[in-house]
């Protein structure tokens, strides 16, 4: 089947000031990137085309992240002790008043992070750390290097095996501290490592630290009390605590993401209430939003700053107001997907690519593309498998 | 139906009574990007506007990230005043997620704006003929105008000359008056008892800048702020960084900067209360130019602070030039 896009494709000419008509193509790509839930595949499909471009064979079952440049994704497999990445064919060049836009092949990159079970990975400002829980250890690659293939991962070690987690900002490093005397307890806070790779001594606390995000300059990680919040100091990054409000129900935040144009963050609480986080208001920094079953996935829109979405185990998807702090839309996508059973059973995965989201659907085989403005669905992509975890990637630009 | 009459009634009759009153009517709802445009929007508007200013004090423009709040407040507004001349990088996301209807007012329209590669010699009444001149000046050469974010084709910060000041105040006015017409003669003589205060500013920074010796009239600070002051006031300012503090200074900028400084015999340096003080600071450590404190740029300062009105903060910026040059 064929995606339609609301815009059509241009063919943008202006009459340049030397006067001899500049002609650049301006043309809108996206790839979804879909990782299969159990079998080591990544397959790689043509949001337009609505077709499958490649498939790449991975070592195992993976979960996929892309990078903020949109250039690589990469594909941690927990239990294939790895973390591959795949160019992703797409480089968007930014010069202001117009974008660029070049379009290659996707293909598996030689650059490999290798050690045993990794589970978070963080991109930040062109460098991604990989943290492996079995070794304690955060390995360290720069988006360039894993493109080019030039350069060996840097080790940052924290002090014991543990469900960690690494975040660059800027020349620092964010890491999880393991609990001090169950190392299958969740961090206990972060440390932060200077740009030698040495600890700098500052440590904040985060009891049950788990889940993190990033928006605009601002990074933040989830804890039972509240939130850090890491924002760039004159010398080295200022971590601040930001306790839950007293009028939120009973619950906590495991899970992260961040707004793209809007400066918030969003995070799961309840098993039925997301929390919408204003970091630097002074009142009203969490409002809950309630939703009408237990959630699924959820994420922000990059290109709809107003919006966030959801997907509940009802098998609707939710378009969240984010000004207003409600649900304003929802559309029915999927059969019902039980949170009952194991935390990692197949169920529904949100990416979104431009004005449109995609949603999987890994017992039946498909991709659900909804328009983000209509909010219904605009087709299905069929997937062989199961489609579990998937990314998009693209944008528009002119090509020279 | 009666209680509704009855309200109507009630309402009539107080409205009769009445007839100047404010309470019940609501106040005109405005937003100002940042703090400069704040402070001229409550002077000129008073007690008959909500405002809500989006960068605070000390807040830098330049790279702000709107909140979810901000775009609440935007949605709400009926009136948006920005600086535009892409100041506000932030401006066309937090407009279209707001969804707001509001009149979006460009304040520097019609002041004499200078093109970014600055320091130009001829004045531009309007938008116009700045457009024109920055074709023929400064033209591109590959057909597409690479206004990036970090350098458009303007300098954005034309409040830093008090004459362009006034300017921004006769919009401000304008634009409450197309909004609000019951309002309009109190903002026009807001806008003119504030206009006056500005003429005896101009006329004090001007003789100010005329008693500092010729060649003690360049000053370092960290970024381009400062383009229209030296245009208006003739003072030199040098800086590391460029129009915008997005842009980190490369090492061949400092080093430039740091010969030109000697070359030149700057006689002061400044840190700005929107930027990190380590750039000036090396620079100072390299140049041995002693930091002749603060300069407000691109915001105002606290209430507590010298800089919480746009008044204080350019008689505050030229005691603390006057005196650094004095003491050099
Ligand atoms: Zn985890
Ligand atoms: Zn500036």
């Amino acid at each position: 089947m064929t995606v339609r896009f609301h815009r059509p494709m241009i063919l943008a000419c202006a009459i340049a000031l030397s006067g001899y008509p500049a002609c650049a193509e301006q043309i809108e790509a996206w790839r979804v990137f879909v990782a299969d839930h159990s079998e080591p595949v990544v397959r790689a499909f043509d949001l337009r085309e609505g077709k499958e471009v490649d498939r790449f064979a991975l070592a195992g079952a993976a979960r996929l992240h892309r990078s903020q440049s949109g250039r690589v994704v990469y594909a941690v497999q927990r239990d294939a002790n790895r973390v591959q990445m795949i160019g992703t064919g797409i480089a968007l060049g930014d010069h202001g008043d117009h974008g660029d836009i070049t379009i290659e092949a996707p293909a598996l990159l030689d650059a490999i992070l290798a050690g045993r079970k990794p589970v978070h990975l963080v991109e930040r400002d062109g460098t991604v750390a990989a943290f492996f829980d079995d070794e304690g250890i955060a390995r360290l690659v720069s988006e360039h290097a894993a493109l080019e293939g030039t350069e060996e991962p840097r080790d940052i070690a924290s002090s014991a095996p543990h469900h960690g987690v690494a975040i660059p900002f800027g020349v620092h490093l964010l890491v999880t501290r393991p609990h001090p005397s169950d190392p299958g307890a969740l961090p206990v806070g972060l440390d932060l490592f200077g740009p030698d790779g040495a600890p700098t001594g500052d440590h904040a606390p985060c009891p049950d630290l788990h889940g993190e995000a990033q928006s605009g300059n601002l990074v933040a990680v989830a804890c039972a009390t509240g939130l850090l919040v890491v924002a760039p100091g004159p010398e080295r990054p200022d971590i601040r605590h930001l306790p839950y409000a007293t009028g939120l129900p009973e619950g906590k935040t495991t899970k992260l993401v961040g707004g793209k144009g809007l400066r918030y963050f969003l995070g799961n609480f309840a098993a039925r209430t997301l929390v919408l986080i204003d970091p630097t208001q002074a009142e009203e920094s969490f409002r809950p939003v309630e939703l009408p079953t237990r959630v699924v996935d959820f994420a922000t829109h990059p290109a709809k700053p107003r919006f966030a979405l959801a997907f509940t185990e009802d098998g609707y998807l939710h378009r969240i107001d984010v000004i207003a702090g409600q649900i304003d839309r929802s559309v029915r996508l999927t059969a019902p997907y039980s949170m009952d059973g194991h935390w990692s059973d197949p169920r529904p995965r949100i990416a979104v690519a431009g004005p449109l989201i995609v949603v999987s659907d890994p017992l039946a085989g498909h991709l659900h593309v909804v328009d983000t403005e209509t909010f219904e669905p605009t087709g299905a992509i069929a997937v062989e498998g199961e489609p579990f975890s998937l990314v998009a990637v693209g944008g528009a630009g002119e090509t020279h | 139906m009666r209680p509704l009459t009855q309200a109507a009634l009630a309402g009539l009759a107080f409205a009769v009574l009445a007839p100047t009153a404010q309470a019940g009517a609501e106040p005109l709802e405005v937003v100002a990007s940042f703090s400069i445009i704040g402070d001229f929007a409550g002077a000129v508007g008073g007690d008959r506007i909500r405002l809500t200013t989006l960068v605070g004090p000390n807040g830098d423009a330049h790279v702000y990230e709107p909140r979810p709040a901000d775009a609440a407040a935007t949605a709400r507004a009926r009136v948006v005043l920005v600086n535009g001349l892409r100041f506000e990088g932030f401006l066309d996301r937090l407009i279209e997620a707001s969804g707001t209807t509001a009149t979006v007012v460009e304040v520097s329209k019609g002041a004499h704006i200078l093109p970014a590669n600055g320091k130009a010699d001829d004045h531009h009444a309007d938008e116009d003929k700045a457009e024109e001149h920055h074709h023929d000046g400064s033209g591109d050469d590959d057909g597409h105008a690479h206004a990036g974010h970090d350098h458009g084709a303007y300098d954005p910060h034309a409040w830093q000359s008090v004459d362009n000041a006034e300017r921004y105040i006769r919009n401000i006015a304008e634009a409450f008056c197309l909004t609000d017409r019951d309002g309009c003669a109190a903002y026009q003589e807001n806008a003119a008892a504030y206009i006056e205060q500005l003429e005896e500013l101009d006329a004090e920074i001007k003789s100010a800048i005329a008693g500092l010796a010729k060649d003690r009239r360049t000053i370092i600070t960290s970024h381009d702020a400062f383009g229209y002051f030296e245009h208006e006031y003739g003072l030199h300012f040098l800086a590391p960084k460029g129009l915008s503090t997005e842009a980190d200074a490369s090492a061949a900028d400092i080093a430039a900067l740091i010969r030109q400084v000697r070359e030149e015999r700057a006689a002061a340096i400044f840190v700005e209360n929107i930027t990190n003080p380590r750039l000036v600071e090396q620079i100072s450590a390299e140049t041995g130019l002693k930091p002749g404190g603060a300069l407000y740029s691109d915001a105002l300062s606290d209430q507590d602070g010298p800089a919480a009105t746009y008044l204080d903060m350019m008689r505050h910026n030229l005691t603390t030039i006057t005196s650094a040059i004095a003491g050099s």
